[in-house]
């Protein structure tokens, strides 16, 4: 019986083997038929017209510690693109395509490919059916969606949970005069990416990807299902989920630090008020499983917006959120009884230069996690996006001072098209 | 039987709407003007539309944005809207959807391509920069008449258009003005030129639209809309082209699913 680390979930990057796991995606006998039929009829339907909209992106880092693990570089620098294309497929068809890449220069596991969407959509008056690879968010919160659990998260790609792994999926919508039904069926898993050895930040330990292990006999072939009511009445926004099969964060093995994929049924809701200035918003998650301890996770809090300050275009946004899971020292999670406080200032100028400055605070421990980031637009096409990250006050924190020496500023040039 | 009755009632409307009008106070006079205009645009069902905007600083440098329109008539209340931004391009593909009404607050989402995510954003910002621009949101929401209160101040020209010209006083409170004058082109009822007041009563920016084109033979929209900010010299061109009316949206085409959906 192998006992369980926690993981470090929100504080963790990602990466298995990502040719292995493109083609892996691509071999799905379904994808496969799709694949096909989307060249049969591209070279049929040639004179349609694609849309299309993504980026390419610089990034560097500075580290401003030598790392307690093997990764010692003190920079690093990496090139990535996303884009989508989009086209009208038939009357009521429609097709995305959304490839991502970046080339890293240090760390092998970050060097990926992925296939964000490669989804077909076909919508009738009152439904609507999604065949392929998708994206999907729920949620409403800043600090972090607990119950946006249909993608894997691509955590390789940095601390932004934003990054996500496109899922395979089959999903029916029906839509209603007061918001809509959503039913999911999720015929196969995809592994969380992790930091690799040469791979910065990163905890101490190196995440054995390659020998994940799984609860279910069926390991990543299990078909996970989901279901999701959400609509919009007056100031209130609501959604409720439930969700049954294979948890997106992993437990690690000890010693050797491989992923545990285990079996959840969550249930969850997810409600914003808006109420003028104010936006007050809250998820929360009841969980249960064989592998874990059944419990509940919450994150609930308030927006409140200042616009146009002393006269001119800024706008000042105060975020306050609470994080809690009932599990305390034994969640998987950083996030066990946690405070948010941020700020985001919009300047509204032509630039549209924007800056968020954030600092989660650990009400059991006392460890802090300081984030900023500001971008601006540098003429048409390019935006210049800079980030820093601290970790502070982490040694009584058994996950977080794994990254006492891992803070960093980050440095992105994106060209847009 | 039916043509003299009805022919009766306009003759007898015509004489008893003369009356009232012997007996208008001013600020009567600039309601009545002010609900003459909102209803030459009824009845238009649903529009589309694509916009150009100019952004011109100080010194004359010049930035584009570009995006399309949805909008759909709300008999009763405020439209539903919804607006796609095609530029700058990191940008492209943002989206947003307004239900607004006359009294109580406006309902806003918004759709961010990149995270697939809608977010429901607060819709109290009235005097925020719209994209960088000297359009603030409440010079581009959906004119009610509900929304201000007005008055009558007099006949004028504007470059040689016979107008009528009226103050109007925002009913919000939170608007970042103390009062607009209206000038609104007698024959056609459209305003030809507005001039905005900030929160200290100076004047601050001149609106001026021109190019109007009737559509449909009954709506007159502008082709052209230049903000002049006195304050600042900067200044803000907005054209229109690619108006449609009627095109047969629904209510459907107006919710947060359609906002995901919009290329």
């Amino acid at each position: 019986m192998k006992s369980n680390l926690p993981s470090i979930t929100g504080m963790q990057y990602v990466r298995p083997n990502p040719s292995r796991d493109l083609s892996r995606i691509l071999n799905h006998g379904w994808c496969r038929v799709l694949l096909t039929l989307v060249m049969l009829t591209g070279t049929a339907q040639a004179q349609a017209e694609w849309s299309q909209r993504g980026d390419l992106s610089f990034q560097t880092q500075f580290f401003t510690a030598s790392s307690q693990h093997s990764a010692t570089q003190s920079s690093n620098v990496s090139l990535s693109g996303n884009a989508e294309f989009n086209r009208p497929f038939g009357e009521n068809g429609n097709l995305t395509i959304s490839p991502f890449f970046r080339v890293d220069q240090h760390d092998a596991e970050r060097t990926h490919v992925d296939l964000r969407e490669f989804l077909y959509r076909y919508s009738a008056d009152n439904w609507e059916a999604n065949v392929g690879l998708g994206k999907i968010f729920w949620g409403v919160a800043e600090s972090s969606n607990i119950v946006d659990i249909i993608n894997q998260r691509d955590a390789v790609e940095g601390l932004d949970p934003e990054n996500k792994l496109g899922q395979p999926m089959i999903n029916l919508l029906l839509l209603k005069d007061w918001g809509e039904i959503s039913l999911f069926v999720l015929p196969g898993f995809r592994e969380r990416t992790f930091a690799g050895k040469d791979g910065r930040p990163r905890g101490l330990f190196v995440i054995d990807t390659d020998n994940a292990q799984y609860e279910s006999s069926n390991e990543e072939r299990h078909v996970d299902v989901a279901a999701r009511v959400s609509g919009a009445v007056n100031e209130w926004d609501l959604g409720l989920h439930v969700f049954h099969g294979t948890a997106r964060e992993p437990l690690l093995t000890f010693p050797d630090f491989a992923p545990l994929y285990y079996q959840i049924t969550q249930v969850g809701a997810d409600v914003q008020a808006t109420l003028e200035s104010w936006l007050l918003k809250t998820e929360l998650v009841y969980r249960s499983g064989d592998v874990i301890k059944d419990h509940a996770q919450l994150v609930t809090g308030l927006e409140y917006s200042f616009y146009s300050v002393a006269e001119t275009n800024l706008d000042i946004g105060v975020v306050a959120e609470y994080l809690y899971d009932d599990r305390a020292d034994q969640a998987d999670t950083v996030f066990q009884n946690d405070l948010l406080i941020g700020l985001r200032f919009a300047l509204n100028d032509e630039q549209s230069t924007e800056a968020l400055v954030g600092v989660i605070t650990d009400l059991d421990g006392g460890a802090n996690v300081f984030t900023a980031e500001a971008s601006r637009r540098i003429g048409d096409r390019f935006k210049l996006t800079a980030e820093a990250v601290v970790w502070a006050n982490t040694k009584d924190d058994l996950l977080l001072s794994q990254f006492a020496n891992e803070d960093y500023i980050q440095l992105e040039l994106g060209y847009f098209f | 039987m039916k043509n003299t009755l009805s022919q009766t009632l306009a003759v007898t409307l015509l004489f008893s709407m003369s009356a009232i009008a012997l007996a208008q106070t001013a600020e009567e006079k600039g309601l009545d003007i002010a609900q003459q205009v909102s209803a030459q645009n009824d009845g238009f069902a649903d529009s589309t539309s694509s916009m150009t905007m100019t952004l011109i600083n100080r010194s004359g440098k010049k930035s584009v944005r570009r995006m399309r329109a949805r909008t759909l008539e709300v008999i009763g209340d405020g439209d539903k809207s919804m607006t796609i931004f095609d530029e700058p391009a990191d940008v492209k593909g943002t989206a947003s959807l307004t239900y607004s009404h006359a009294t109580k607050a406006d309902e806003q989402w918004l759709f961010l391509p990149a995270l697939k995510r809608v977010k429901r954003i607060s819709s109290k910002n009235k005097t925020g920069a719209f994209m960088g621009s000297e359009f603030a949101f409440e010079d581009i929401s959906s004119q009610e008449v509900d929304k201000y209160t007005y008055k009558y101040i007099g006949e004028e020209e504007v470059d040689g258009i016979a107008v009528h010209k009226i103050e109007a006083v925002p009913a919000y409170k939170y608007s970042g003005y103390t009062r607009l004058l209206n000038y609104i082109d007698k024959e056609r009822l459209v305003a030809v030129k507005v001039e905005y007041f900030d929160r200290k009563n100076a004047e601050l920016k001149t609106l001026t639209l021109s190019d109007y084109e009737h559509h449909e033979g009954k709506h007159w929209r502008p082709g052209r809309m230049e903000m002049i900010n006195a304050q600042t010299g900067k200044s803000t061109i907005l054209e229109f082209s690619d108006y449609a009316f009627a095109t047969g949206l629904k209510d459907k085409d107006f919710s947060s699913n359609a906002l995901k959906k919009l290329r």
